[in-house]
C-alpha cells in the first residue's frame, strides 16, 4: 500500500522508473536520479519549511535590528553585522555540513542543524550586549543553518530526476513567501513580547527544522558513492585527511566543468544582491515617495516567487536544456538590472515598476535553475559536496559585491554605475556559462564519472579525467559509458 | 494682563483713526514693541473662510508678536458693515468688538497678539457677526514620531524610552521626564532614584530604567522645554514576566517533539511491517539467491547508464 512512498534505493522502485532510450533535449542524465514523486514531494514540503525558516527568517530580522539600535545604543551598521555574520557562517560552513552528511547520516545532520539554529536564537534572547548577539544569532545559528540548507537541497535533488527544477523552484519559493508573512508576524511578536520574548519564540519556531529533518528517510538520503576505507585498522593522519578530502569532494576543484560553473555562479553573486540592497534607496533618490519605492520592491519580490516556480515547471517540460535556460534568465536579469537606472532616470514610475517586475521574474527564475544545473555538472552522487563548495566560493562574491556597489555609489553620487556594474557581472557570468563543455549541443552530456576510488597506493590521480569523456561525440556516448562501467566493476 | 489688552486696543483705535475708513485692507498694523526688554519676533498667520468654520493650528516655540488676520467672503446678503470680535478660548476678549467694512466682497479682521508665556497660548478666534468663525490654535511645538504602541519589557530587565524632535524644528532648551502619579505628573529625579538615567542630546532624549518591577509600568511623559512652554510626549511602559513568552515557546516545543516522535514512530512501524513481509518473501525465494543478486546488479548498471 505504501509502495509509492518508497525511495530510490529499495530494489522494487526501479520498475516504475521511466525507461528512456532516445535522449531528448531536456534529458536529465544527471547520474543516478531519484524516482520523482511519492515521498519526494513530502521532502519538497520539508525543504519549503526549512528554507523559509533559514533564509526567510534571515531576511526579516530587520525588524529586530530597529529594536537593537534602540536598546544597545549602537549604530545601524554595527547591528547589521549580525545578519552578515549569520549569512557568512551559513555559507562558510556549508562544505562542512556537506562533508558531515557524506560521512554520516543526512537526517541526523539536519536535525542537529535545526537544534543549533533554534538554540542560537534562544540564547540570543538572553543577550546583554551586542557581542552576545554576534556569537549566538550570528555564529551558532549560522552554523546551524549551514547544516540544514545544503543537505536539504541535495536531498531534494537526489530524489527527483524529471521534475528536479520544479521541485527546487517550489522549495525556494518559500523564501519570498515567508518574508512576506514573517514581517508582520515578527512585528506583532516584538510588540507583544518585546525583542527578548520574540527571539525566544523564534527559536522555538526554528526547532521545527528538526521535524523537517526527521522526514528524511534513510533510503531517501543522497547516497554518495561509498568511500573505500583504507582497510587497515589504524587511522593514519594522511588517511583521515584523504577521507576528509573525499567527503568534502575536494577533487571537484580540479575539474574544469565544475570550476567553470563555480566561476559563473560567483560572477552572478556579485551582481545578484545589488538590487535587493539598493533598489529602494535608488527609487527614493529618483524622486519617488517612500511608499512607491517600497511597492517597487514588493512587486519585484512577488514576481521573484512566481519566477522560481514558473521557471522550474517550464524547464522540467524538457523542451530546452537547463544550461540554455539558465543563460536566458541570467542574461535577461542582467539586462534588466542595467535598465533599472535608465528607466527611473526617465522619471516614469510605470517604467520603473515594469522593469522591476521583469527583473524580479528573471532573478527568481535563475535561482531555481542555478541549483538544478549542479547535478548536470558533476552527477547526483557528488552533489552534496559540490553544493557545499559552491556555497563557500560564491559567498565571497556576495560579501564583496555589495560594498563594491556601495563604494561606486559614494564615488559617483548615484546608483547608475552600481546597477550597470552589477548587470554586467551577470552578463559576464552568462558568458562564462557558455564556455562549459558541450554547451552548444542539443542534449545534455553525461556527467563526468566520479574519480576512481582511491587505490591502495593512495594516489588521487584520476587516470581518466572527466574532460576527455565529455568531449566525445554524443554518438559514441554509449561506448564511453561502457568503458567506464568496465573500469568500475 | 488687562493692561496689555488695553494697549493693544489703543493701538488699534489709533490705527483706525489715523487711516480712516475702508483702509484696513492696507498694511497689517505693525505693532510697536511692548514693554518687555527684548524686542519680540514678528510672525503672521492668515486664513480665508468660505464656509462657517475653519481651524488652523500654529506651532510656536518662542515668544512672538503674532498677527492674526481673518478674511471672510460673507454670505448671500452682504451688509456693508458687520460687527466682528475676537475670542480667546471661547471667551470674548474685552474691547475687541470692531465694525468691519465690506471691501472687494470681503470682510477682514486683523489683530496682533503678544504671545509671551504658556498662558498666552490657546484658541484664538475671530468672529464675524455671530456665526462665521476662524480658529487659530496657538500651541507649543508638537513632537513628531508619536509612538502609539506601548514599550514592553521584562522584570529585572532594562528599558530605554526615547522622545525625539524632528529635524527641521527648533531645539528645546532642556528635556524633562515625568511619571504619572495618580492624576498628576511628577518629575523624575535621577539623583534620588538610581535606577533612572536620563541622557539628553539636542533633539533626542532617552530615559533608561534598569531593574524593572511591575510597579514601574504605566505612562511616562517626556517634556521638551521651550521658551514659550513645554511640549509633552507620552510613552507607555508595560512590564511583563518571563512567563508570558514562555507559554507559546513551550507550546511550540511540545508540537515539535510530538511531530518528530510521530514521524519516527510511523517510519519504524512501516519498517517493521516491511521487514515482516520481506522475511516472508525471502523464505519463499530462498532457493534462488544467485538470481536475485544478478538482477540487482543488472538494475544497478541500468541506473548507471542513465
Amino acid at each position: 500500500m505504501f509502495y509509492w512512498l518508497r525511495c530510490s534505493n529499495s530494489p522494487d522502485s526501479t520498475v516504475d522508473r521511466p525507461q528512456r532510450d532516445m535522449p531528448k533535449p531536456g534529458d536529465r542524465s544527471g547520474g543516478a536520479g531519484g524516482p520523482d514523486g511519492g515521498w519526494g514531494w513530502v521532502l519538497v514540503a520539508a525543504m519549503f519549511i526549512s528554507t523559509s525558516l533559514v533564509f526567510g527568517l534571515m531576511r526579516s530580522l530587520g525588524i529586530f535590528f530597529v529594536e537593537f539600535v534602540h536598546v544597545f545604543d549602537e549604530s545601524a551598521q554595527a547591528i547589521s553585522w549580525i545578519s552578515s555574520i549569520g549569512l557568512a557562517a551559513q555559507q562558510f560552513f556549508s562544505p562542512l555540513g556537506a562533508a558531515l552528511c557524506n560521512a554520516y547520516n543526512t537526517r541526523l545532520v539536519v536535525m542537529v542543524g535545526g537544534l543549533l539554529s533554534g538554540l542560537g536564537l534562544i540564547l540570543a534572547s538572553q543577550a546583554t550586549c551586542l557581542v552576545h548577539l554576534y556569537l549566538t544569532m550570528g555564529v551558532i545559528s549560522g552554523f546551524g543553518w549551514a547544516l540544514v540548507f545544503t543537505p536539504m537541497v541535495a536531498t531534494v535533488m537526489a530524489n527527483f530526476t524529471r521534475w528536479r527544477a520544479l521541485a527546487l523552484g517550489l522549495g525556494f519559493s518559500s523564501i519570498g513567501l515567508s518574508s512576506f508573512a514573517f514581517n508582520p508576524l515578527f512585528q506583532l511578536l516584538v510588540e507583544t513580547y518585546a525583542w527578548r520574548g520574540a527571539l525566544l519564540i523564534l527559536g522555538a519556531l526554528s526547532l521545527n527544522i528538526v521535524a523537517c529533518g526527521a522526514l528524511i528517510r534513510p533510503e531517501c538520503q543522497p547516497k554518495a558513492r561509498a568511500k573505500e576505507d583504507s582497510g587497515s585498522g589504524s587511522p593514519s593522519r594522511s588517511n583521515v585527511l584523504q577521507r576528509a578530502a573525499s567527503h568534502l569532494e575536494l577533487p571537484l576543484l580540479c575539474e574544469r566543468p565544475y570550476l567553470t560553473y563555480t566561476l559563473a555562479v560567483t560572477l552572478f553573486n556579485f551582481g545578484y544582491f545589488v538590487p535587493y540592497f539598493h533598489l529602494v534607496a535608488h527609487s527614493r533618490q529618483a524622486g519617488f515617495s517612500e511608499y512607491q519605492a517600497a511597492f517597487v520592491m514588493s512587486a519585484a519580490g512577488a514576481t521573484d516567487i512566481l519566477g522560481r516556480v514558473a521557471s522550474g515547471w517550464f524547464s522540467d517540460l524538457g523542451h530546452f536544456r537547463l544550461v540554455h535556460l539558465l543563460t536566458l534568465w541570467t542574461v535577461s536579469a542582467g539586462a534588466f538590472i542595467m535598465l533599472l537606472p535608465v528607466s527611473s532616470l526617465s522619471g516614469s514610475y510605470a517604467a520603473l515598476v515594469a522593469i522591476s517586475l521583469l527583473y524580479g521574474f528573471g532573478s527568481g527564475a535563475l535561482t531555481s535553475l542555478v541549483f538544478a544545473v549542479v547535478p548536470m555538472i558533476m552527477g547526483v552522487e557528488r552533489v552534496m559536496g559540490g553544493l557545499g563548495l559552491l556555497q563557500l566560493i560564491e559567498s565571497s562574491a556576495g560579501l564583496l559585491g555589495t560594498p563594491l556597489s556601495g563604494w561606486l555609489r559614494d564615488v559617483t553620487g548615484n546608483y547608475v554605475a552600481s546597477f550597470l556594474v552589477a548587470g554586467s557581472f551577470l552578463l559576464l557570468g552568462s558568458l562564462t556559462l557558455a564556455t562549459l563543455p558541450h554547451y552548444c549541443s542539443c542534449t545534455d552530456p553525461p556527467p563526468p564519472p566520479p574519480p576512481q576510488r582511491r587505490s591502495s597506493q593512495g594516489s588521487h590521480q584520476d587516470p581518466f579525467p572527466p574532460t576527455r569523456t565529455t568531449e566525445r561525440r554524443d554518438g559514441r556516448r554509449g561506448e564511453v559509458q561502457a568503458a567506464g562501467r568496465q573500469r568500475e566493476f | 494682563m488687562t493692561s496689555s489688552w488695553k494697549q493693544q486696543l489703543v493701538q488699534v483705535l489709533l490705527v483706525l483713526v489715523s487711516c480712516g475708513h475702508g483702509d484696513t485692507k492696507t498694511a497689517a498694523p505693525t505693532p510697536t514693541p511692548l514693554p518687555p526688554v527684548t524686542p519680540l519676533k514678528q510672525d503672521a498667520k492668515s486664513a480665508v473662510l468660505t464656509g462657517k468654520n475653519f481651524t488652523e493650528r500654529v506651532e510656536l516655540s518662542s515668544p512672538v508678536n503674532m498677527t492674526l488676520s481673518c478674511t471672510w467672503k460673507g454670505d448671500q446678503d452682504k451688509p456693508p458693515n458687520i460687527t466682528g470680535h475676537w475670542r480667546k478660548d471661547g471667551q470674548e476678549i474685552q474691547d475687541s468688538r470692531v465694525t468691519v467694512m465690506l471691501e472687494d466682497e470681503n470682510y477682514k479682521l486683523i489683530q496682533v497678539f503678544s504671545v509671551v508665556s504658556e498662558k498666552d497660548l490657546g484658541n484664538y478666534s475671530c468672529v464675524f457677526g455671530n456665526e462665521a468663525r476662524i480658529d487659530f490654535i496657538l500651541e507649543v511645538l508638537q513632537m513628531g514620531e508619536k509612538r502609539d504602541k506601548p514599550v514592553v519589557s521584562y522584570i529585572r530587565d532594562f528599558v530605554v524610552m526615547t522622545c525625539k524632535v524632528e529635524e527641521n524644528k527648533p531645539i528645546p532648551t532642556t528635556w524633562n521626564w515625568y511619571t504619572s502619579n495618580g492624576t498628576d505628573k511628577e518629575q523624575i529625579n535621577t539623583t534620588a532614584s538610581k535606577r533612572f538615567k536620563i541622557v539628553s542630546e539636542e533633539r533626542e532624549t532617552k530615559l533608561k530604567v534598569k531593574d524593572l518591577t511591575l510597579d514601574d509600568a504605566g505612562q511616562y511623559y517626556c517634556g521638551a522645554v521651550y521658551p514659550i512652554g513645554t511640549s509633552v510626549g507620552q510613552v507607555e511602559l508595560k512590564v511583563i514576566t518571563f512567563m508570558e513568552p514562555l507559554k507559546p515557546f513551550i507550546t511550540i516545543l511540545i508540537e515539535v517533539v510530538v511531530l518528530v516522535a510521530a514521524i519516527l514512530l510511523y517510519e519504524r512501524s512501516r519498517a517493521k511491517k516491511d521487514s515482516a513481509e520481506g522475511t516472508q518473501t525471502n523464505a519463499e525465494q530462498n532457493t534462488e539467491p544467485q538470481g536475485d543478486d544478478k538482477g540487482a546488479e543488472g538494475n544497478d548498471s541500468v541506473r548507471q547508464r542513465k
